[in-house]
């Protein structure tokens, strides 16, 4: 077992995203360059550790030396090296000059496309330091960051200023350099408390060396104790901390060993909604809020994470300062806000341009209104609450605590409106149009929040894909693929279905006037393609790509649930033992019967045995199939094909030849099977599933 | 510590420590980055270590004298090191021992703050400087200025000297700051503030701003000849060869164009396209007059360099 390792890079204040990338990239490229050098072993362990000043990477248990090596060298090809006699030509004496060997020493190696010159070379293992030393210049270049800058001289790239560099093989400097700085074993501890520089005497002691100097080098050594200090100081003032993921990570990534200190604000501000109070507190200061009890009212306290703690009251006066001055502010502007009705700013939103080709935010307005009517009346909901909800649902952005706050969108709207005595539905709706932000939050749980929600993001949509503003690669600047995203979710998980291609008329017709968009059956394509790609790459993972696609297929483009529920029916059948073959028979009947025209059967042509077997029993649940399917119930229909049609269609497979000459008895059973395929696909596109069966067992072939 | 105090006390630190002591510019400017000693002087090779006071207006800020701590009118003190020296920070920080602050007593913090001025087409990575959750300066390695990448890399220390000295008197109120004993900063600003503010607000006359910005545009492609085609990958195209350029007037015509800009900003006089538009016009001057400059420098065999390798 061969000592530790330890790179640590001393920098100047990272940000906390750049720390995070940094190490991830010092880590792939490591485990990359250390395969490569034949350094590692079963062992091995790669750690990174990191604080705002000092990116970290520890190896345990590498190679004590790097193993030697017998490699063959594939040279040139054997006619280009040797002539007809076996004498050497000059491609081969420059060869076996290169690998240092005699020409005698060149071998012939046989491959697919010919005979090449072939040299076996014994390398000797260097030891794990010299490796490192070759190696390591290169990992710190590969180190990458979200952006990085160059300082004094301008010759190098980082993500912050290069400070020092600690490079130990146990207790020896691995000597190398890199952006001007020699490695070597001095290190500094934390900037305030422990400023000096001073020497690791090797690298396993490196984390509690630098515990001594006030620095915690592992990140959740470090956040765990974090936290475990504002647990206390919550306790302490009697009340319990709001979590907070988000800040905690801010939090950690900006100390090296965390204090922290509690301070207080003045209990008047709590009468400010808690939004604000924790926005103030989290965005501009990032101060941790503190509740009587979980859930409960907020204290009029604070919880600060700092660096250094020698002096708190000095520290706990300063920040009470700056947070009385922003609390003030806010309070400032909920006062200036509540001096007009949230409806007053619908005037304003007339000067606001939503997008330059798509006209004002007033406008846009009006648009949500309609939308929002249209799909109030097909789900039966109220249609007046929700034109009201559609009606106020932007106008909080033209308050001022909005504009200080962007966050608080929506938010704001709600309790603004709920103090004008706004029915709650249309004040909590005016929040919940914006659900769901991401992938991780919730959908609206109310019908008018959902429709407003979805008259929302389908304006956009339609506006956008009107103008031609298409999402490509990466570029999507009007978060189009959230917007459909959102439409979808709601559909699925939310209290109403969404007809697609009615909504996409309906917000069509919406701009008129307000907008020239390109041709509506254009938009409606584009939007339709757009949609199915972004329900494909939302379910494929969890239904598998191929049974989204084959529902896809059989699906017309306007009830979301209804595109659900096929899924459902064939993934519930997809689990079935006997799914298998009928897949494999209908995808037959289906390749067979593309080209061929559709008619009625003769009965007087099926030739007994399996052929009328299955001719008889598709006649007797061919309407009940089709009856299900116009029903929606999918899976009845399914049930009906697998265990009707199932054991019929395999025989019929086994026992009858199709295309026989007699072209009146082919032309027949063609016709029989199409109308088969026909039936089922009305259900979803059995064809499609081609690529399931394989991976299931790959012995089946379709 | 009276706010000139703590002026005097900054200029003594960095006068100690090499800088040149210069004086505010006499022009509007949003900060001290667009007075030419920073602006031109972060340009080209020669070395450049500089401090001053800078009186910055930022129009829409102003609050008509009514809030604590927002106005239209602050002063920033501004130090250019360039070379950047990698002990910056500790300059920095022991500028704030000169203030007779403490950092082992106080919690500073170095917090990400990416700066970029899309008017000057200039950018940098850096911090703000927090002392007790209050940001008291800006602390940016500029990597671009004027649309031409620094070589080397000048570090600018911004230290807002109105959060500084409210801090260090213990006031919450910037009008209530003793500017010297006996003289309270309302006592000299409070009135300006408001009348700025309805200035800014209220009563600029819009057309004359425009019409304003128009003619110092003109007047800038006049002083550099600056050609209306450009070369091979937008290339600015001179008439005029370097030292025929009038680069500094030319740059006061774009602190002029810049001001005017902010002024309709604060105006509300501006659409959001246009606001776009305004500010790619400046770009393109300040970019023009960056270059004109930086061919200046050389032409004249980047003098600079010559000094200080001769008092080395």
């Amino acid at each position: 077992m061969s000592s530790e390792f330890l790179l640590e890079i001393g920098t100047e204040e990272l940000p906390a995203s750049f720390v995070r990338h940094a190490l991830r990239s010092m880590k792939t490229s490591a485990a990359e360059l250390v395969g490569q050098a034949r350094l590692e072993t079963d062992s091995l362990q790669m750690d990174t550790l990191g604080t705002p000043r000092r990116l970290a990477l520890r190896l345990r248990g590498l190679a004590e030396r790097q193993p030697d090596r017998d490699e063959t060298i594939m040279g040139p090809p054997w006619s280009a090296a040797f002539e007809a006699d076996g004498s050497a030509k000059k491609a081969a004496t420059g060869f076996a000059k290169k690998h240092r060997v005699d020409v005698e020493d060149l071998r012939k190696q046989t491959t697919d496309k010919g005979d090449y010159v072939s040299v076996r070379v014994h390398e000797t293992g260097q030891a794990t330091r010299e490796v490192l030393g070759e190696m390591l210049p290169r990992l710190c270049q590969r180190i990458s960051f979200p952006k990085s800058m160059r300082w004094g001289p301008g010759e190098i790239a980082f993500g912050r200023p290069i400070h020092w560099i600690v490079s130990l093989l146990g207790s020896e400097v691995v000597d190398f350099e890199f952006a001007g700085i020699r490695a070597g074993r001095k290190t500094r501890g934390h900037r305030f408390l422990a400023p000096d520089s001073f020497d690791l005497d090797q690298a396993s002691s490196y984390e509690s060396a630098l515990e001594r100097a006030h620095v915690i080098v592992d990140i959740q050594v470090r956040k765990d104790r974090m936290v475990e200090g504002l647990l206390a100081s919550a306790k302490s003032l009697g009340g319990v901390l709001e979590p907070d993921a988000f800040l905690a990570d801010e939090c950690v990534s900006l100390v090296e060993e965390p204090f922290t200190v509690p301070g207080q604000f003045d209990e008047s501000f709590l009468e400010l909604p808690d939004a604000v109070v924790i926005s103030v507190m989290r965005d501009h200061q990032r101060y941790f809020a503190v509740r009587a009890s979980e859930g409960g009212a907020l204290l009029p306290s604070y919880l600060n994470v700092v660096n250094t703690a020698e002096d708190p009251e000095t520290i706990a006066k300063g920040n009470d300062r700056v947070l009385r001055a922003r609390l003030a502010d806010g309070r400032f502007f909920v006062e200036e806000d509540r001096k007009a009705p949230l409806a007053d700013r619908l005037t304003k939103l007339e000067s606001v341009v939503f997008q330059s080709k798509l006209g004002t935010m007033g406008a846009k307005v009006r648009r949500l209104q309609a939308n929002a009517r249209a799909l109030a009346m097909r789900s039966g909901a109220n249609a007046d609450a929700c034109d009201e909800a559609a009606r106020l649902c932007k106008a909080d952005l033209e308050t001022l605590i909005v504009y200080e706050f962007p966050e608080l969108q929506g938010e704001m709207g709600r309790w603004y409106a709920l103090r004008e005595g706004i029915d709650p539905a249309v004040a909590d709706a005016i929040r919940d149009h914006y659900r769901p932000q991401g992938a991780d939050d919730q959908v609206p749980d109310q019908v008018i929040g959902a429709i407003v929600a979805v008259a929302d993001r389908i304006d956009t949509l339609v506006g956008c894909f009107g103008i031609g503003l298409v999402p490509s690669g990466s570029a999507d600047p009007f978060a189009l693929r959230r917007a459909a995203l959102g439409i979808i979710r709601i559909a699925l998980e939310g209290p109403i279905d969404v007809d697609l291609q009615a909504l996409i008329a309906q917000a069509y017709q919406a701009y008129r006037g307000d907008a020239k968009l390109g041709a509506a059956e254009e938009v409606r394509a584009s939007l339709d393609d757009f949609f199915r790609g972004r329900i494909r790459a939302m379910l494929k993972d969890s239904a598998g790509g191929d049974v989204v696609d084959a529902c896809l297929g059989a699906w017309d483009g306007t009830s979301l649930r209804d595109l659900r529920s096929r899924i459902e029916a064939v993934a519930e059948l997809g689990a079935a033992p006997e799914f298998e073959s009928l897949a494999v028979a209908f995808k037959r009947a289906f390749n067979i019967t593309k080209e061929s025209a559709r008619g009625p059967i003769d009965s007087t042509l099926l030739e007994a045995g399996a052929e009328t077997t299955l001719a008889e029993r598709f006649d007797t649940v061919r309407d009940q199939i089709r009856e299900a399917t116009d029903e929606r119930r999918y899976t009845d229909a399914m049930k009906l094909v697998a265990t009707e049609l199932g054991a019929p269609i395999d025989r019929f497979f086994e026992e009858v030849f199709v295309m026989v000459d007699d072209a009146r008895v082919r032309d027949n059973r063609l016709r029989l099977l199409g109308e088969i395929a026909d039936t089922v696909n009305g259900i979803a596109h059995f064809h499609q599933l081609g690529t399931k069966l394989q991976r299931r067992d790959p012995s089946v072939s379709a | 510590m009276t706010f000139q105090e703590l002026i005097l006390a900054l200029e003594r630190f960095w006068a100690e420590r090499g800088c040149l002591i210069v004086q505010p510019y006499n022009s509007e400017v949003g900060a001290g980055t667009f007075n030419p000693h920073t602006f031109l002087r972060a340009i080209g090779p020669e070395p450049w270590n500089v401090a001053y006071v800078e009186p910055s207006r930022r129009p829409t800020d102003g609050r008509y004298g009514e809030n604590p701590n927002r106005l239209q009118q602050f002063h920033q003190y501004q130090v250019i090191l360039k070379p950047s020296p990698l002990d910056i920070q500790e300059l920095y920080l022991e500028s704030l021992r000169a203030l007779g602050t403490d950092p082992q007593h106080h919690d500073i913090r170095f917090i990400e703050d990416d700066w970029e001025s899309p008017t000057l087409g200039a950018w940098g990575l850096g911090w703000q400087v927090w002392l007790d959750g209050l940001e008291i300066s800006q602390f940016t390695y500029f990597q671009q200025c004027g649309g031409i990448d620094c070589k080397p890399i000048s570090g600018e220390l911004t230290y807002g000297l109105e959060r500084i000295a409210m801090y260090l008197q213990d006031v919450d109120d910037v009008y209530e700051l003793q500017w010297a004993p006996g003289i309270r900063y309302g006592d000299i600003y409070k009135r300006a503030e408001w009348e700025w503010s309805t200035y800014n607000f209220e009563q600029a006359d819009t057309d004359l701003q425009k019409s304003l910005f128009a003619e110092y545009e003109k007047q800038v492609a006049q002083l550099l000849g600056l050609s209306e085609k450009k070369g091979k990958g937008g290339a600015l195209v001179f008439d005029r060869e370097p030292l025929e350029r009038l680069a500094l007037p030319a740059y006061d015509a774009v602190i002029k164009c810049s001001h005017y800009f902010n002024v309709l900003d604060a105006r509300g006089a501006i659409s959001v396209t246009e606001r776009q538009r305004y500010i790619g016009r400046v770009r393109i001057l300040a970019r023009a007059v960056a270059e004109s400059w930086y061919a200046q420098r050389e032409a004249l065999g980047f003098p600079l360099l010559k000094t200080s390798a001769a008092a080395e």
